[in-house]
């Protein structure tokens, strides 16, 4: 007798100890499946932040030097202006001329249909940012206000206007997409 | 024997499965520590590169605000010396935390331009910059008043009007006063004078603002053949052409004149009657208008010089009317009788490191 009751407690201790078991087991995979999530979410954001910061960064390094103009040769800071695309200048090697196929020319694109921001450096075309869900630039007058740009971008005499250009950028690798409203002003005075 | 041995197994199980939860719970958590401590890295990094990036642009805008008014750079390229080739060329004035040197600009010498190198520390970051400086192709005064000593306490007894709005609408408007000195103590001495001095609602503030050259602008006009005080006529006649008139020594106004261009006074300009005039009027001896007495100006008005021949004691001194109005017009007229100084502008950069 005391041997059955002795099986007989054994087997319940067994079934209560499995579902704790399998409690716990569930409440850890759970904890290690959030702390995934987490891991990548942490991971998906901050690669996003740092691909728009990326961006911002190169667009601010070159919007300050646009119109380097050490040979008064007379060198437009801007020599396209659109919504999707902005052409800088700069005459970075004092000769007086602007090379287009090197980095005294560079470019901005932004490819809605690709999802992709890009950089372009002569014939070289270095995409910036992936993922992109909004993007576009503007164009600030002396007094800050918004330049109307037509689809053929701005024409030369509404260019020479331009003090700060702005970019709107929306991107989303994974997970929640981030946002940047940037606008950087030209170092040359008109 | 068997629940011992069944109660050591089930303990180690037990051991098993939390060790593999630590395991897996330190290596997600090792994970997440290894994201947070980069995004803390990059962000620390983009922080100081974009502090040593303000104060380099900080360095270049006090760095131009210090250099004097003029007509080209030959006085910063040649050094405090005055002399070509010594070690001082290009030594410029830069304030704490950063340094810098100016250089020949490659190319033509017209127009004239400068390019400084500037070194800006910041923290932890440092930003090399390379700075392209020109002169503003627009003559302008940086206030309707411009003077290269503070106003006295009292210098005003009678009243100054100043409008710092242009009938161009395209104009900006102009602060009232400029002088050597900060900003602050030019408030103060607007405060201090009460309602002897009246600013309109559109008068900005009085700044800081380097000393106007004089000497070299009565140079200039030396050169450019000028008339005399005759230029001024009586009020009420036929306006004159403007004109460019100098005036050796000091000009007494004791009747009714008026006149327009740009006056030069080498000494002082003693206002007894009234005198209107049109464009810039410099007085290098300082101003005295007594009581009674009126001046107005629509352009604007520069005084003194310490060190200068008829140097004053006090640059202004106004027991009756001084009316100042800014028109940029007149400027431009008087720009064309005699090239005015320009300031200094920044006219593009570069990073360079």
């Amino acid at each position: 007798m005391r041997s059955g009751a002795q099986r007989g407690t054994a087997l319940l201790e067994q079934l209560v100890g499995t579902m704790l078991a399998l409690l716990v087991l569930g409440t850890l995979v759970a904890v290690v499946g959030t702390g995934s999530g987490l891991l990548v979410a942490v991971a998906a954001r901050g690669e996003t932040e740092d691909t728009v910061q990326l961006a911002v960064e190169a667009l601010t390094f070159d919007v300050r030097r646009a119109g380097y103009d050490p040979a008064a040769a007379g060198v437009p800071a801007v020599s396209e202006a659109r919504t999707d695309r902005l052409t800088l200048a700069a005459d970075l090697n004092g000769d007086g001329t602007v090379a287009a196929s090197s980095e005294e020319t560079t470019a901005y694109v932004c490819a809605l249909p690709a999802q992709q921001l890009s950089r372009i450096i002569g014939r070289q075309s270095l995409p910036l940012a992936g993922g992109v869900l909004a993007c576009g630039f503007r164009y600030l007058d002396a007094t800050g206000t918004p330049l109307a740009v037509p689809p053929a971008g701005l024409d030369v005499p509404d260019r020479s206007r331009i003090r700060a250009v702005g970019l709107d950028l929306t991107l989303r690798l994974r997970g929640t997409p981030t946002t940047r409203r940037v606008v950087v002003a030209l170092r040359t005075s008109p | 024997m068997r629940r011992r041995a069944r109660a050591g197994s089930e303990r180690g199980a037990a051991l098993a499965a939390a060790l593999v939860a630590l395991a897996v719970s330190a290596a997600l958590v090792a994970g997440l520590a290894d994201v947070v401590r980069t995004e803390i890295i990059l962000a620390r990094e983009r922080r100081a590169m974009v502090e040593a990036l303000a104060a380099a642009d900080a360095c270049i805008a006090q760095s131009l605000t210090a250099l004097p008014v003029g007509w080209d750079f030959e006085p910063l390229l040649l050094g405090p010396d005055g002399a070509r080739s010594t070690p001082d060329d290009g030594t410029l004035a830069t304030p704490t935390g950063c340094s810098g040197h100016a250089a020949r600009a490659p190319g033509t010498p017209d127009p004239p331009r400068v390019l400084l190198a500037i070194d800006a520390l910041a923290g932890e970051g440092r930003r090399l910059l390379e700075a392209i400086i020109g002169r503003d192709p627009a003559p302008a005064s940086p206030a309707l008043l411009w003077t290269t000593l503070p106003p006295f306490p009292d210098a005003v007894t009678g009243m100054m009007v100043l409008e710092g709005a242009d009938v161009d609408p395209e104009a900006p408007d102009l602060p009232g006063l400029a002088a050597p000195t900060t900003p602050t103590e030019l408030d103060a001495w607007v405060a201090a004078e009460g309602s002897h001095v009246a600013p309109s609602p559109r008068t900005p503030a009085p700044v800081q603002a380097p000393l106007p050259p004089l000497s070299e602008l009565a140079t200039r006009a030396e050169a450019a053949r000028p008339a005399g005080a005759e230029v001024l006529v009586s009020q009420g006649t036929p306006p004159s052409p403007p004109a460019l008139a100098l005036v050796r020594g000091d000009l007494v106004i004791s009747d009714a004149r008026q006149g327009s261009g740009l006056l030069l006074v080498e000494g002082a300009l003693d206002i007894r009657g009234s005198l209107d005039f049109t464009g810039l009027v410099v007085a290098a001896g300082g101003l005295r208008i007594a009581e009674g007495a009126a001046l107005g100006v629509v352009g604007a008005l520069w005084l003194g010089e310490p060190g200068a021949p008829g140097a004053p004691v006090a640059p202004l001194a106004v027991a009756g009317r001084l009316a100042l109005r800014q028109s940029r017009a007149a400027i431009v007229t008087a720009d064309g009788l005699l090239a005015l100084p320009r300031r200094a502008v920044l006219r593009g950069l570069r990073d360079v490191g």
